[in-house]
Protein backbone atom coordinates (compact mmCIF):
# COMPACT_ATOMS: atom_id res chain seq x y z
CA UNK A 1 0.00 0.00 0.00
CA UNK A 2 1.53 3.50 -0.69
CA UNK A 3 2.73 6.02 1.71
CA UNK A 4 -0.45 8.13 0.62
CA UNK A 5 -3.19 5.49 0.71
CA UNK A 6 -1.64 4.64 4.19
CA UNK A 7 -1.92 8.64 5.32
CA UNK A 8 -5.29 8.67 3.96
CA UNK A 9 -6.67 5.43 5.39
CA UNK A 10 -5.38 6.44 8.68
CA UNK A 11 -6.75 10.11 8.67
CA UNK A 12 -10.59 8.17 8.31
CA UNK A 13 -9.40 6.12 11.42
CA UNK A 14 -8.61 9.24 13.55
CA UNK A 15 -11.09 11.36 13.10
CA UNK A 16 -14.41 10.95 11.70
CA UNK A 17 -15.95 13.16 12.68
CA UNK A 18 -14.92 15.44 10.01
CA UNK A 19 -16.03 13.48 7.47
CA UNK A 20 -19.21 13.69 8.80
CA UNK A 21 -19.63 16.96 9.68
CA UNK A 22 -18.10 17.45 5.37
CA UNK A 23 -20.96 14.95 3.78
CA UNK A 24 -23.55 17.14 6.39
CA UNK A 25 -22.45 20.47 5.39
CA UNK A 26 -22.42 19.49 1.34
CA UNK A 27 -25.93 18.27 2.04
CA UNK A 28 -26.85 21.83 3.74
CA UNK A 29 -25.01 23.59 0.92
CA UNK A 30 -27.12 22.15 -1.92
CA UNK A 31 -30.08 21.87 -0.46
CA UNK A 32 -29.97 25.80 1.20
CA UNK A 33 -28.65 26.84 -2.36
CA UNK A 34 -31.37 25.39 -4.68
CA UNK A 35 -33.82 25.82 -2.33
CA UNK A 36 -33.52 29.48 -1.82
CA UNK A 37 -34.52 29.20 -5.87
CA UNK A 38 -37.95 28.86 -5.05
CA UNK A 39 -38.73 31.62 -3.12
CA UNK A 40 -41.50 33.12 -5.37
CA UNK A 41 -40.41 36.75 -7.24
CA UNK A 42 -43.20 38.57 -5.08
CA UNK A 43 -43.17 37.02 -2.16
CA UNK A 44 -43.16 38.40 0.87
CA UNK A 45 -42.61 42.24 0.82
CA UNK A 46 -43.56 44.78 -1.81
CA UNK A 47 -40.86 44.48 -3.91
CA UNK A 48 -40.49 40.67 -3.88
CA UNK A 49 -37.30 38.74 -4.13
CA UNK A 50 -34.93 40.27 -7.15
CA UNK A 51 -34.41 38.15 -10.26
CA UNK A 52 -31.14 38.57 -9.64
CA UNK A 53 -30.47 38.01 -6.10
CA UNK A 54 -32.35 34.36 -7.23
CA UNK A 55 -29.97 34.08 -9.78
CA UNK A 56 -27.39 33.86 -7.10
CA UNK A 57 -28.24 31.70 -4.87
CA UNK A 58 -27.19 28.82 -7.06
CA UNK A 59 -24.03 30.05 -6.47
CA UNK A 60 -23.44 29.65 -2.33
CA UNK A 61 -23.11 25.78 -3.39
CA UNK A 62 -19.67 26.74 -4.66
CA UNK A 63 -18.70 28.26 -0.90
CA UNK A 64 -20.39 25.54 0.45
CA UNK A 65 -18.88 22.95 -0.97
CA UNK A 66 -15.77 23.89 -1.45
CA UNK A 67 -15.49 24.40 2.66
CA UNK A 68 -17.01 20.77 3.01
CA UNK A 69 -14.02 19.46 1.09
CA UNK A 70 -11.95 21.40 3.28
CA UNK A 71 -13.47 19.78 6.43
CA UNK A 72 -13.59 16.35 4.59
CA UNK A 73 -9.68 16.69 4.40
CA UNK A 74 -9.19 18.37 7.72
CA UNK A 75 -7.64 15.27 9.28
CA UNK A 76 -4.96 14.82 7.43
CA UNK A 77 -3.30 18.40 7.91
CA UNK A 78 -3.95 17.04 11.78
CA UNK A 79 -2.30 14.08 10.86
CA UNK A 80 0.59 15.60 9.75
CA UNK A 81 0.95 17.57 13.03
CA UNK A 82 0.15 14.67 15.11
CA UNK A 83 3.17 12.55 12.95
CA UNK A 84 5.35 15.63 12.93
CA UNK A 85 5.15 15.88 16.68
CA UNK A 86 5.47 12.16 17.33
CA UNK A 87 8.89 11.87 15.70
CA UNK A 88 7.15 10.08 12.98
CA UNK A 89 8.10 11.86 10.14
CA UNK A 90 11.68 12.74 11.43
CA UNK A 91 11.96 8.70 11.64
CA UNK A 92 10.59 8.84 7.83
CA UNK A 93 13.24 11.46 7.05
CA UNK A 94 15.98 8.62 8.41
CA UNK A 95 14.80 6.32 6.63
CA UNK A 96 15.47 7.29 3.01
CA UNK A 97 12.31 8.81 2.47
CA UNK A 98 12.92 12.63 1.84
CA UNK A 99 10.92 15.90 2.29
CA UNK A 100 9.04 16.13 -0.83
CA UNK A 101 8.37 12.33 -1.09
CA UNK A 102 6.49 12.81 2.62
CA UNK A 103 4.84 16.33 1.37
CA UNK A 104 3.63 14.76 -1.60
CA UNK A 105 2.34 11.34 0.64
CA UNK A 106 -0.05 13.91 2.42
CA UNK A 107 -0.92 15.76 -0.10
CA UNK A 108 -2.24 13.01 -2.18
CA UNK A 109 -3.79 12.16 0.66
CA UNK A 110 -5.78 15.20 1.27
CA UNK A 111 -6.28 15.94 -2.26
CA UNK A 112 -7.93 12.75 -2.80
CA UNK A 113 -10.19 12.63 -0.28
CA UNK A 114 -10.92 16.08 -0.83
CA UNK A 115 -11.78 14.84 -4.51
CA UNK A 116 -14.45 11.95 -3.59
CA UNK A 117 -16.05 14.43 -1.48
CA UNK A 118 -16.61 17.00 -4.07
CA UNK A 119 -16.84 14.29 -7.08
CA UNK A 120 -20.09 13.46 -4.76
CA UNK A 121 -20.62 17.32 -3.77
CA UNK A 122 -21.38 18.58 -7.35
CA UNK A 123 -22.88 15.23 -9.13
CA UNK A 124 -25.69 15.78 -6.20
CA UNK A 125 -25.40 19.68 -6.72
CA UNK A 126 -26.43 19.01 -10.10
CA UNK A 127 -29.04 16.54 -10.33
CA UNK A 128 -30.98 18.50 -7.26
CA UNK A 129 -30.41 21.75 -9.18
CA UNK A 130 -32.00 19.82 -12.41
CA UNK A 131 -34.83 18.58 -10.50
CA UNK A 132 -35.81 22.33 -9.28
CA UNK A 133 -35.29 23.55 -12.63
CA UNK A 134 -31.70 25.23 -12.30
CA UNK A 135 -30.56 25.82 -15.53
CA UNK A 136 -27.92 22.58 -16.90
CA UNK A 137 -25.34 25.10 -17.89
CA UNK A 138 -25.20 26.98 -14.88
CA UNK A 139 -24.78 24.03 -12.65
CA UNK A 140 -22.08 22.41 -14.79
CA UNK A 141 -20.03 25.90 -14.60
CA UNK A 142 -20.62 25.72 -10.51
CA UNK A 143 -19.22 22.39 -10.94
CA UNK A 144 -16.30 23.23 -12.10
CA UNK A 145 -15.63 26.29 -9.82
CA UNK A 146 -16.31 24.04 -6.99
CA UNK A 147 -13.75 21.83 -8.11
CA UNK A 148 -11.67 24.29 -8.78
CA UNK A 149 -11.40 25.96 -5.67
CA UNK A 150 -11.96 23.07 -3.19
CA UNK A 151 -9.21 21.17 -4.80
CA UNK A 152 -7.00 24.42 -4.77
CA UNK A 153 -7.83 25.36 -0.97
CA UNK A 154 -7.02 21.76 0.35
CA UNK A 155 -3.57 22.02 -1.23
CA UNK A 156 -3.03 25.57 -0.08
CA UNK A 157 -4.24 24.87 3.51
CA UNK A 158 -1.85 21.69 3.47
CA UNK A 159 1.42 23.05 1.91
CA UNK A 160 0.98 26.06 4.39
CA UNK A 161 0.63 23.83 6.81
CA UNK A 162 3.70 22.09 6.07
CA UNK A 163 5.60 25.67 5.22
CA UNK A 164 4.96 27.48 7.97
CA UNK A 165 5.19 25.86 11.71
CA UNK A 166 3.81 29.03 12.90
CA UNK A 167 0.45 27.79 11.28
CA UNK A 168 0.83 24.21 13.58
CA UNK A 169 -0.10 25.54 16.87
CA UNK A 170 -2.97 24.42 19.06
CA UNK A 171 -3.48 27.33 20.81
CA UNK A 172 -5.08 26.95 24.84
CA UNK A 173 -5.50 23.12 23.89
CA UNK A 174 -7.87 23.19 21.41
CA UNK A 175 -6.79 20.58 18.50
CA UNK A 176 -7.54 23.14 15.47
CA UNK A 177 -4.23 23.54 13.50
CA UNK A 178 -4.34 27.36 12.56
CA UNK A 179 -3.30 26.75 8.75
CA UNK A 180 -6.90 26.13 8.27
CA UNK A 181 -7.79 29.54 8.55
CA UNK A 182 -5.91 29.69 4.99
CA UNK A 183 -8.28 28.03 3.59
CA UNK A 184 -11.15 29.30 5.26
CA UNK A 185 -10.44 33.12 5.10
CA UNK A 186 -11.01 33.01 1.28
CA UNK A 187 -14.17 31.88 1.17
CA UNK A 188 -16.10 34.76 2.65
CA UNK A 189 -16.14 36.48 0.02
CA UNK A 190 -17.40 33.51 -2.09
CA UNK A 191 -20.33 33.44 0.29
CA UNK A 192 -20.96 37.14 0.61
CA UNK A 193 -19.93 38.54 -2.60
CA UNK A 194 -22.48 36.82 -5.17
CA UNK A 195 -25.19 37.80 -2.58
CA UNK A 196 -23.94 41.84 -2.77
CA UNK A 197 -23.27 41.64 -6.59
CA UNK A 198 -25.78 38.95 -7.59
CA UNK A 199 -25.04 40.41 -11.81
CA UNK A 200 -20.86 39.60 -11.43
CA UNK A 201 -21.85 36.14 -9.14
CA UNK A 202 -20.18 34.44 -11.92
CA UNK A 203 -17.23 36.61 -12.40
CA UNK A 204 -16.74 36.54 -8.53
CA UNK A 205 -16.09 33.22 -7.62
CA UNK A 206 -14.21 32.55 -11.45
CA UNK A 207 -12.01 35.19 -9.54
CA UNK A 208 -11.76 33.48 -6.44
CA UNK A 209 -11.17 30.12 -8.35
CA UNK A 210 -8.26 31.75 -10.64
CA UNK A 211 -6.80 33.47 -7.27
CA UNK A 212 -6.81 30.26 -5.29
CA UNK A 213 -5.60 28.15 -8.41
CA UNK A 214 -2.71 30.89 -9.22
CA UNK A 215 -1.41 30.56 -5.37
CA UNK A 216 -1.18 27.23 -5.08
CA UNK A 217 0.44 26.70 -7.84
CA UNK A 218 2.92 29.30 -6.85
CA UNK A 219 3.16 27.28 -3.44
CA UNK A 220 4.37 24.44 -5.90
CA UNK A 221 6.53 25.79 -8.05
CA UNK A 222 8.49 26.91 -4.98
CA UNK A 223 7.47 23.61 -2.84
CA UNK A 224 11.11 22.68 -3.45
CA UNK A 225 12.50 26.07 -1.32
CA UNK A 226 9.84 26.01 1.28
CA UNK A 227 9.42 22.73 2.31
CA UNK A 228 12.45 22.35 4.72
CA UNK A 229 13.97 18.94 5.69
CA UNK A 230 14.11 20.14 9.29
CA UNK A 231 10.25 21.75 9.38
CA UNK A 232 9.38 17.93 10.09
CA UNK A 233 11.43 18.14 12.96
CA UNK A 234 8.90 17.63 16.35
CA UNK B 1 36.01 -1.99 4.49
CA UNK B 2 33.11 0.36 5.99
CA UNK B 3 33.76 3.83 6.91
CA UNK B 4 31.83 6.73 8.49
CA UNK B 5 33.40 9.86 8.09
CA UNK B 6 32.89 13.21 9.32
CA UNK B 7 34.85 16.17 7.86
CA UNK B 8 34.34 19.30 9.85
CA UNK B 9 30.69 19.22 10.43
CA UNK B 10 28.72 21.46 11.45
CA UNK B 11 25.23 21.59 11.75
CA UNK B 12 21.95 23.14 13.28
CA UNK B 13 18.70 24.83 13.50
CA UNK B 14 17.31 28.05 11.62
CA UNK B 15 20.89 30.15 11.46
CA UNK B 16 21.69 28.93 14.55
CA UNK B 17 25.03 26.65 14.79
CA UNK B 18 24.80 23.79 17.07
CA UNK B 19 27.46 21.60 16.50
CA UNK B 20 31.14 23.02 15.16
CA UNK B 21 33.22 21.53 13.14
CA UNK B 22 33.18 18.03 14.29
CA UNK B 23 35.76 15.32 12.66
CA UNK B 24 35.89 11.61 12.87
CA UNK B 25 36.77 8.72 10.82
CA UNK B 26 35.42 5.31 11.81
CA UNK B 27 35.97 2.25 10.07
CA UNK B 28 35.84 -0.68 13.14
CA UNK B 29 32.03 -2.05 13.86
CA UNK B 30 31.32 -1.59 17.60
CA UNK B 31 29.74 0.38 20.02
CA UNK B 32 30.75 4.05 20.32
CA UNK B 33 28.75 6.08 23.44
CA UNK B 34 28.27 9.46 22.44
CA UNK B 35 28.64 10.79 25.63
CA UNK B 36 27.71 15.05 26.58
CA UNK B 37 25.70 16.28 29.21
CA UNK B 38 22.10 17.72 28.09
CA UNK B 39 22.27 20.57 25.33
CA UNK B 40 26.14 19.20 23.99
CA UNK B 41 24.41 19.09 20.52
CA UNK B 42 24.22 15.16 20.57
CA UNK B 43 20.95 14.77 18.64
CA UNK B 44 21.60 17.55 16.58
CA UNK B 45 24.84 15.54 15.60
CA UNK B 46 22.74 12.36 14.94
CA UNK B 47 20.05 14.38 13.12
CA UNK B 48 23.06 15.35 10.96
CA UNK B 49 24.52 12.13 10.29
CA UNK B 50 20.95 11.10 9.09
CA UNK B 51 20.72 13.35 6.46
CA UNK B 52 17.83 15.28 8.32
CA UNK B 53 20.00 18.31 8.72
CA UNK B 54 21.83 20.12 6.33
CA UNK B 55 25.04 20.51 7.06
CA UNK B 56 25.91 24.40 7.57
CA UNK B 57 29.67 23.26 6.44
CA UNK B 58 31.74 19.89 5.96
CA UNK B 59 29.96 16.82 5.00
CA UNK B 60 29.15 13.08 6.64
CA UNK B 61 29.57 10.64 4.47
CA UNK B 62 28.79 6.43 4.83
CA UNK B 63 31.81 4.54 2.44
CA UNK B 64 31.85 8.38 0.86
CA UNK B 65 28.48 8.72 -0.15
CA UNK B 66 27.00 11.71 1.04
CA UNK B 67 24.34 11.33 3.72
CA UNK B 68 22.71 14.46 3.06
CA UNK B 69 22.25 14.06 -0.34
CA UNK B 70 21.95 10.35 -1.27
CA UNK B 71 18.88 8.36 -0.19
CA UNK B 72 20.91 5.16 -0.48
CA UNK B 73 22.87 6.14 2.07
CA UNK B 74 20.67 6.95 4.29
CA UNK B 75 18.23 3.56 3.56
CA UNK B 76 21.95 2.20 4.95
CA UNK B 77 20.92 3.59 8.69
CA UNK B 78 18.77 3.69 11.12
CA UNK B 79 17.74 6.25 13.47
CA UNK B 80 16.38 5.67 17.05
CA UNK B 81 15.24 9.24 18.80
CA UNK B 82 14.27 10.02 21.90
CA UNK B 83 10.47 9.60 20.84
CA UNK B 84 8.99 6.79 19.88
CA UNK B 85 7.69 8.02 16.41
CA UNK B 86 5.30 5.15 15.71
CA UNK B 87 1.77 5.93 14.74
CA UNK B 88 -0.28 5.45 18.62
CA UNK B 89 -3.67 5.02 17.34
CA UNK B 90 -2.35 1.49 15.68
CA UNK B 91 -1.73 -1.59 17.25
CA UNK B 92 1.97 -3.14 17.74
CA UNK B 93 1.42 -5.31 14.68
CA UNK B 94 0.04 -2.98 12.56
CA UNK B 95 2.40 0.22 13.98
CA UNK B 96 5.51 -2.09 12.90
CA UNK B 97 3.52 -2.74 9.12
CA UNK B 98 3.33 0.79 8.86
CA UNK B 99 6.93 1.35 8.43
CA UNK B 100 7.29 -2.03 6.99
CA UNK B 101 5.10 -1.17 3.55
CA UNK B 102 7.18 1.86 3.76
CA UNK B 103 10.76 0.46 3.69
CA UNK B 104 10.17 -3.13 3.96
CA UNK B 105 11.06 -5.35 6.47
CA UNK B 106 10.19 -8.94 8.45
CA UNK B 107 7.32 -7.80 11.34
CA UNK B 108 6.93 -11.66 12.40
CA UNK B 109 10.99 -11.62 12.76
CA UNK B 110 10.62 -8.43 14.85
CA UNK B 111 8.14 -9.50 17.38
CA UNK B 112 9.90 -12.79 17.95
CA UNK B 113 13.33 -11.56 18.71
CA UNK B 114 12.17 -8.71 20.87
CA UNK B 115 9.90 -11.15 22.26
CA UNK B 116 6.51 -8.53 21.81
CA UNK B 117 4.13 -12.03 20.42
CA UNK B 118 1.69 -11.12 23.98
CA UNK B 119 1.44 -7.10 22.68
CA UNK B 120 1.10 -7.53 19.33
CA UNK B 121 -2.72 -7.16 18.88
CA UNK B 122 -2.43 -4.11 21.55
CA UNK B 123 -3.08 -0.49 21.14
CA UNK B 124 0.13 1.38 20.93
CA UNK B 125 -0.95 3.97 23.15
CA UNK B 126 -2.02 1.52 25.68
CA UNK B 127 1.51 0.38 26.44
CA UNK B 128 3.96 1.24 29.44
CA UNK B 129 6.46 3.63 28.88
CA UNK B 130 9.08 0.10 29.05
CA UNK B 131 7.31 -1.35 26.35
CA UNK B 132 6.43 1.42 23.93
CA UNK B 133 10.62 1.27 23.93
CA UNK B 134 11.02 -1.88 22.88
CA UNK B 135 8.43 -1.51 20.32
CA UNK B 136 10.13 1.71 19.12
CA UNK B 137 13.50 -0.36 18.81
CA UNK B 138 11.51 -3.10 16.68
CA UNK B 139 11.29 -0.57 13.96
CA UNK B 140 15.15 -0.27 13.24
CA UNK B 141 15.41 -3.83 13.20
CA UNK B 142 13.00 -4.68 10.90
CA UNK B 143 15.49 -4.69 7.99
CA UNK B 144 19.17 -4.94 8.75
CA UNK B 145 21.46 -2.03 8.31
CA UNK B 146 24.97 -0.95 8.60
CA UNK B 147 25.22 1.66 10.72
CA UNK B 148 22.29 2.08 14.15
CA UNK B 149 22.13 5.62 15.52
CA UNK B 150 20.24 5.42 19.43
CA UNK B 151 19.77 8.63 20.88
CA UNK B 152 19.33 7.92 24.67
CA UNK B 153 17.30 4.88 24.30
CA UNK B 154 17.28 3.80 27.53
CA UNK B 155 15.97 7.13 29.45
CA UNK B 156 12.59 6.38 31.30
CA UNK B 157 12.68 2.28 30.91
CA UNK B 158 13.35 -0.06 33.75
CA UNK B 159 16.90 -1.94 34.17
CA UNK B 160 15.56 -4.65 32.77
CA UNK B 161 14.67 -3.26 29.55
CA UNK B 162 17.78 -1.22 29.36
CA UNK B 163 19.49 -4.63 30.16
CA UNK B 164 17.51 -6.31 27.16
CA UNK B 165 18.23 -3.24 24.72
CA UNK B 166 21.98 -3.14 26.02
CA UNK B 167 22.54 -7.04 24.69
CA UNK B 168 20.78 -6.07 21.31
CA UNK B 169 23.09 -3.43 20.80
CA UNK B 170 25.94 -5.38 21.85
CA UNK B 171 25.32 -8.27 19.18
CA UNK B 172 24.56 -6.23 16.45
CA UNK B 173 27.74 -4.05 17.18
CA UNK B 174 29.82 -7.48 16.00
CA UNK B 175 29.44 -5.78 12.70
CA UNK B 176 27.91 -3.09 12.46
CA UNK B 177 28.65 0.47 14.09
CA UNK B 178 26.31 1.34 16.61
CA UNK B 179 26.08 4.95 17.74
CA UNK B 180 24.83 5.22 21.59
CA UNK B 181 23.94 8.47 22.95
CA UNK B 182 23.48 8.98 26.93
CA UNK B 183 24.24 11.52 29.59
CA UNK B 184 24.60 8.49 32.44
CA UNK B 185 28.39 8.21 32.88
CA UNK B 186 28.21 4.93 34.53
CA UNK B 187 25.79 3.23 31.49
CA UNK B 188 28.67 4.98 29.14
CA UNK B 189 31.18 2.97 30.68
CA UNK B 190 29.48 -0.14 30.75
CA UNK B 191 28.41 -0.56 27.04
CA UNK B 192 30.55 1.75 25.10
CA UNK B 193 34.04 0.41 22.98
CA UNK B 194 34.60 3.86 22.28
CA UNK B 195 33.74 7.12 23.25
CA UNK B 196 32.42 10.49 21.88
CA UNK B 197 32.27 13.19 23.63
CA UNK B 198 30.40 16.55 22.88
CA UNK B 199 30.24 19.57 24.71
CA UNK B 200 29.29 22.60 23.82
CA UNK B 201 28.84 21.26 20.45
CA UNK B 202 32.43 20.43 20.02
CA UNK B 203 34.45 17.17 19.73
CA UNK B 204 36.80 16.81 23.06
CA UNK B 205 37.82 13.36 23.00
CA UNK B 206 37.16 10.29 20.70
CA UNK B 207 39.23 7.21 21.40
CA UNK B 208 38.75 3.82 23.23
CA UNK B 209 37.10 3.92 26.56
CA UNK B 210 40.30 3.28 28.74
CA UNK B 211 42.57 5.83 27.13
CA UNK B 212 40.35 7.98 28.54
CA UNK B 213 41.99 8.46 32.29
CA UNK B 214 43.79 11.55 32.65
CA UNK B 215 44.12 12.79 35.82
CA UNK B 216 44.17 10.97 39.65
CA UNK B 217 41.16 9.40 40.88
CA UNK B 218 40.34 7.25 43.96
CA UNK B 219 39.55 3.40 44.43
CA UNK B 220 38.41 1.62 47.59
CA UNK B 221 39.61 -1.16 48.84
CA UNK B 222 37.00 -3.53 50.89
CA UNK B 223 38.77 -6.18 53.28
CA UNK B 224 38.18 -8.56 55.86
CA UNK B 225 41.16 -7.96 58.10
CA UNK B 226 42.42 -4.45 59.42
CA UNK B 227 45.10 -3.33 56.79
CA UNK B 228 45.05 0.29 58.11
CA UNK B 229 48.87 -0.49 59.19
CA UNK B 230 50.13 -1.68 55.59
CA UNK B 231 47.83 1.66 54.03
CA UNK B 232 48.74 4.42 56.13
CA UNK B 233 48.20 7.08 54.02
CA UNK B 234 44.42 5.64 52.49
CA UNK B 235 41.05 7.38 54.63
CA UNK B 236 38.78 4.62 56.00
CA UNK B 237 35.25 5.83 54.61
CA UNK B 238 32.36 3.68 54.11
CA UNK B 239 34.39 0.15 54.51
CA UNK B 240 36.61 1.41 52.27
CA UNK B 241 39.84 2.08 52.50
CA UNK B 242 40.03 5.04 50.10
CA UNK B 243 43.32 5.97 48.12
CA UNK B 244 44.22 8.05 45.64
CA UNK B 245 45.83 7.11 42.72
CA UNK B 246 47.41 8.52 39.14
CA UNK B 247 46.39 5.45 37.12
CA UNK B 248 45.77 1.44 37.02
CA UNK B 249 49.30 0.37 37.19
CA UNK B 250 49.91 2.23 40.69
CA UNK B 251 46.24 0.21 41.72
CA UNK B 252 47.57 -3.15 40.69
CA UNK B 253 50.94 -2.56 42.58
CA UNK B 254 49.01 -1.86 45.61
CA UNK B 255 46.83 -4.74 45.32
CA UNK B 256 49.55 -6.83 44.49
CA UNK B 257 51.70 -5.71 47.84
CA UNK B 258 48.63 -5.73 50.18
CA UNK B 259 47.89 -9.34 49.47
CA UNK B 260 52.15 -10.16 49.35
CA UNK B 261 51.24 -8.33 53.31
CA UNK B 262 48.63 -11.11 53.87
CA UNK B 263 45.43 -8.49 53.49
CA UNK B 264 42.31 -10.73 52.43
CA UNK B 265 40.67 -8.03 49.26
CA UNK B 266 36.82 -8.66 48.93
CA UNK B 267 36.27 -5.98 46.68
CA UNK B 268 37.87 -3.11 45.16
CA UNK B 269 36.01 -0.37 43.34
CA UNK B 270 36.86 2.91 41.33
CA UNK B 271 35.12 5.40 43.49
CA UNK B 272 34.71 8.55 41.02
CA UNK B 273 33.90 8.27 37.36
CA UNK B 274 36.38 9.82 35.16
CA UNK B 275 34.17 11.12 32.83
CA UNK B 276 32.45 13.23 35.33
CA UNK B 277 34.75 16.05 34.84
CA UNK B 278 33.53 16.45 31.25
CA UNK B 279 30.73 17.38 32.65
CA UNK B 280 31.96 19.58 35.10
CA UNK B 281 31.65 23.24 33.78
CA UNK B 282 34.42 24.87 32.67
Amino acid sequence: MSFSRVTRKRSVGLSKTYFILGVAMTVYGVFLSNVLTLIPEDAGNMGGTPVELLNSFPFLSVAFLSLSALLFSLPIVMLFVYDKNNGVLEYLLSTGLDQLDIFKGYVKAALSLAAYLLVFAVVFNTVFGVFLGTSLTLLIVMAVLTFVIGMSEVFLVTISMMAFSSLQKTPMGANQPLGIIVGIVPMFPALILPMIFPLYAIVIDSLIAAITLLISLALLMSVGRLILREKLLP
Amino acid sequence: MQKLELHELSAGYGSEEVIHKISLKITEPSIYVVLGPNGAGKTTLFRTICGILKPFSGQATFDDADLFESKEARRRLAYLSHLNALPEEMTVFKALKYYADIEGGDVEHVLDVLNLNDLRDKKFSSLSQGQKKRVSVGKILLRERDLYLLDEPTSNVDPKISRELREILVKLSVDKFVFYSSHNLYEAREIGKYLILIKNGELKFFDRMENLRTGQYRVGIKTLNDVSKLMPEAVFENRYYVRTVNGPQEVAEIVRGLVREGAEIVELRELDNPLQEFFEEE
